[in-house]
């Protein structure tokens, strides 16, 4: 395999707020390979987002980043100066997010903001940029390209407007593109359409996808790889058959079991994990799941379990891990 | 199963906002259906497609510009004033902000007690007997009454509403969460309408599930057979583009995708309005000049397509 093109190193991001200081990041490390999709999985306020801004060093007062290591084909960024980030944000790692309206300035022209994201980066001039945008336009799959950078982007849909994101991400080529939520907001079907050209995009552009989301369906659809994230920690990480077939951390396990699928059996019970994420100022002793875990054992109320293999090419931090939790317990469901 | 006495029947029912210089938002189009009395009705569709104001038009909070809503054999269309309201009670909606719904300055005590002070049914000790009981029904400790919204979590507030809502012991509820419902309808013998976007959400609660699309119900059956058998191309669009947690199932499943966007409410295509993003349409032809009524496709299974012989079974 490759070298990887991005590797996080024992990432920790924490914010000091007036209640204590918030553990949002807290020693995440896994690498991103050439092309690939990663998705990274996890219930709000896991971390999942606040590692992808690391990444890009986005994090806003009063978050910092407090340790670790950012390699981009072998430089770290944490050690960049602001005007190095600001010429590699963009161009060698592009980000969408959820809500493409708040992303859009609502004054100009769709076309002229994807134009922006190109001049940002002295790669055209500006004869050639606009139909550069035009040719982006078309590559997200809009319809009529060269007459709608012309339009604002309160003409587009919600659909289309997260199009033109996706388009002002890719207008440098980018090695990485993070996408963080980005059909969380919109319809089903307009969902479809979406990630079916990531899919398209990845494998006609090679440009590596990092999907954050908290919807597993999305994970399964787009994705080779997947990280899962709990209370600032990585709790499992394998490839997404693993994942989605032979969980081994109960977090996991009982994600997969909590969601109504279309497929299933319209009277199954899904199962509910009991209780809250923790708190990340004070997260409890031990394994952070150990509170809401059905499985643990006194272990985990005392040392919080490292990453180790579990399986081909999948990791898992748990004491017990499923294979050996459901060989002697019968699962609790319902509730 | 529910038995087959309709508590709500919908006829024709219509609503069409003003959108200025003559022109209006036809947010829904006639639309006839029954919700039988202990049933779970899902009814989905993507935004904009009609379905949160055909919830309001059930629960009365809009007036239908024309059609009628029966509701156990009353029409509610007819009725104003005081006969209106006493009727009201047995309509509940279920807010889906647990932010806006609930008034900050309010004790969480207050706000369920309010529709049982409206309607005068009770007062004093057994009033905040009653309040402690609802608290207790939907998982919130029932010392709580004294505190306001503003202490408690988005599904602890969610569960408030609730409260509130099943303070007057109504029939039907309307109704976009699905938290603690399933276990409430049975304990509550309620009769419940819920108005979705996500079909597998819906499906796994409901008896039936009914599809909207720009203000028309396109299919309405049996909660399994819909998915086996769906009858419309836009509800096998809809079942197709939900994602299933299992990379291998993805991989096979092919999504139909549709073309373009949905119209506008404000002009919807003429025939099928399905038609100008449907892989099956014969447009020009049937499907853009004659609107396909929603009629029997099977046994309790109902749907509006020309064509409806032609949509694939579901995987």
């Amino acid at each position: 395999m490759a070298a990887p093109i991005l590797q996080v190193k024992d990432l920790k991001t924490q914010f000091f707020t007036d209640d204590g200081v918030v553990k949002a990041v807290n020693g995440v490390s896994f690498d991103l390979y050439p092309g690939e999709t990663l998705g990274i999985v996890g219930e709000s306020g896991c971390g999942k987002s606040v590692t992808a801004l690391s990444i890009l060093r986005l994090v806003q007062e009063p978050g910092r980043i407090v340790n670790g290591q950012i390699l981009f084909k072998g430089d770290d960024l944490l050690e960049l100066s602001n005007e190095e980030m600001r010429e590699l944000r963009g161009k060698d790692i592009a980000m969408i997010f959820q809500d493409p309206l708040s992303s859009l300035n609502p004054v100009l022209k769709v076309g002229f903001q994807v134009e922006e994201a190109m001049f940002a980066h002295d790669r055209v001039n500006k004869k050639n940029a606009l139909s550069r945008a035009i040719e982006l336009l078309k590559q997200v799959r809009i319809p009529a390209a060269s007459s709608r950078v012309k339009d604002y982007p309160h003409q587009f849909s919600g659909g289309m407007r997260q199009r033109v994101m996706i388009a002002m991400g890719l207008a440098n080529k980018p090695s990485i593109l993070i996408a963080d939520e980005p059909t969380t907001a919109l319809d089903v079907t307009v969902q479809a359409q979406i990630l079916e050209l990531l899919r398209d995009l990845n494998r006609d552009t090679r440009t590596a996808i990092i999907m954050i989301t908290h919807n597993m369906g999305v994970v399964a659809g787009l994705c080779q790889r997947v990280i899962v994230m709990y209370a600032g920690q990585i709790v499992e990480e394998g490839p997404v058959h693993q994942i989605f077939h032979n969980p081994q951390h109960p977090y996991t396990w009982s994600l997969l079991r909590s969601i109504p699928r279309l497929d299933s059996d319209r009277h199954d019970r899904l199962l509910s994990i009991e209780g809250l994420p923790p708190d990340l100022i004070s997260p409890p002793r031990g394994c952070k799941f150990n509170p809401r875990c059905q499985f643990r054992i006194d272990r985990c109320l005392r040392e919080d379990p490292p990453l180790l293999d579990v399986g081909p090419d999948q990791r898992a931090a748990c004491w017990v891990t499923m294979d050996r939790a459901l060989k002697h317990k019968e699962p609790a469901v319902g509730g | 199963m529910a038995d087959r006495v309709p508590l709500v029947r919908v006829e024709n029912a219509v609503k069409y906002f003003p959108a200025g210089l003559g022109a209006s938002v036809k947010a829904v189009d006639g639309v006839s259906f029954e919700i039988y009395t202990g049933e779970t009705l899902g009814l989905v569709g993507e935004s904009g497609c009609g379905k949160s104001t055909l919830g309001r038009l059930i629960t009365q909070l809009h007036p239908a510009t024309s059609g009628n809503i029966f509701f156990e054999g009353i029409d509610l269309t007819k009725l104003s004033g005081e006969k209106l309201r006493q009727h009201r009670r047995q309509l509940q909606m279920i807010f889906q902000d647990p932010y806006s719904s609930l008034n900050p300055r309010m004790t969480v005590g207050d706000i369920i007690a309010e529709p049982l002070e409206n309607f005068g049914m009770l007062r004093g000790k057994a009033k905040d007997k009653r309040v402690q009981e609802l608290l207790k029904v939907v998982g919130l400790n029932p010392y709580f009454n004294n505190r306001y919204p503003h202490e408690f979590s988005g599904g602890q507030r969610q569960r408030i509403g609730i409260a509130r809502a099943l303070a007057l012991r109504p029939k039907l509820i309307v109704s976009q969460i699905l938290n603690l419902m399933q276990d409430l309808r049975n304990e509550f013998n309620l009769t419940y309408l819920f108005v979705a976007h996500d079909l597998s959400v819906v499906r796994h609660i409901s008896d039936r599930v009914a599809v909207m699309y720009l203000g028309k119900i396109v299919e309405i059956a049996d909660s399994v057979e819909i998915y086996r058998n769906p009858r419309h191309p836009y509800t096998k669009a809809l079942l197709s583009s939900i994602p299933i947690p299992d990379p291998d199932i993805q991989a096979q499943r092919r999504v139909v995708s549709l073309a373009g966007e949905i119209p506008s409410p404000v002009n919807p295509p003429s025939g099928c309005r399905f038609h100008t993003r449907c892989p099956i349409a014969r447009a020009p032809g049937i499907c853009s000049e004659t609107e396909p009524p929603l009629e029997e496709k099977g046994r309790e299974h109902r749907a509006a397509c020309h064509f409806s012989a032609e949509v694939p079974a579901a995987v």
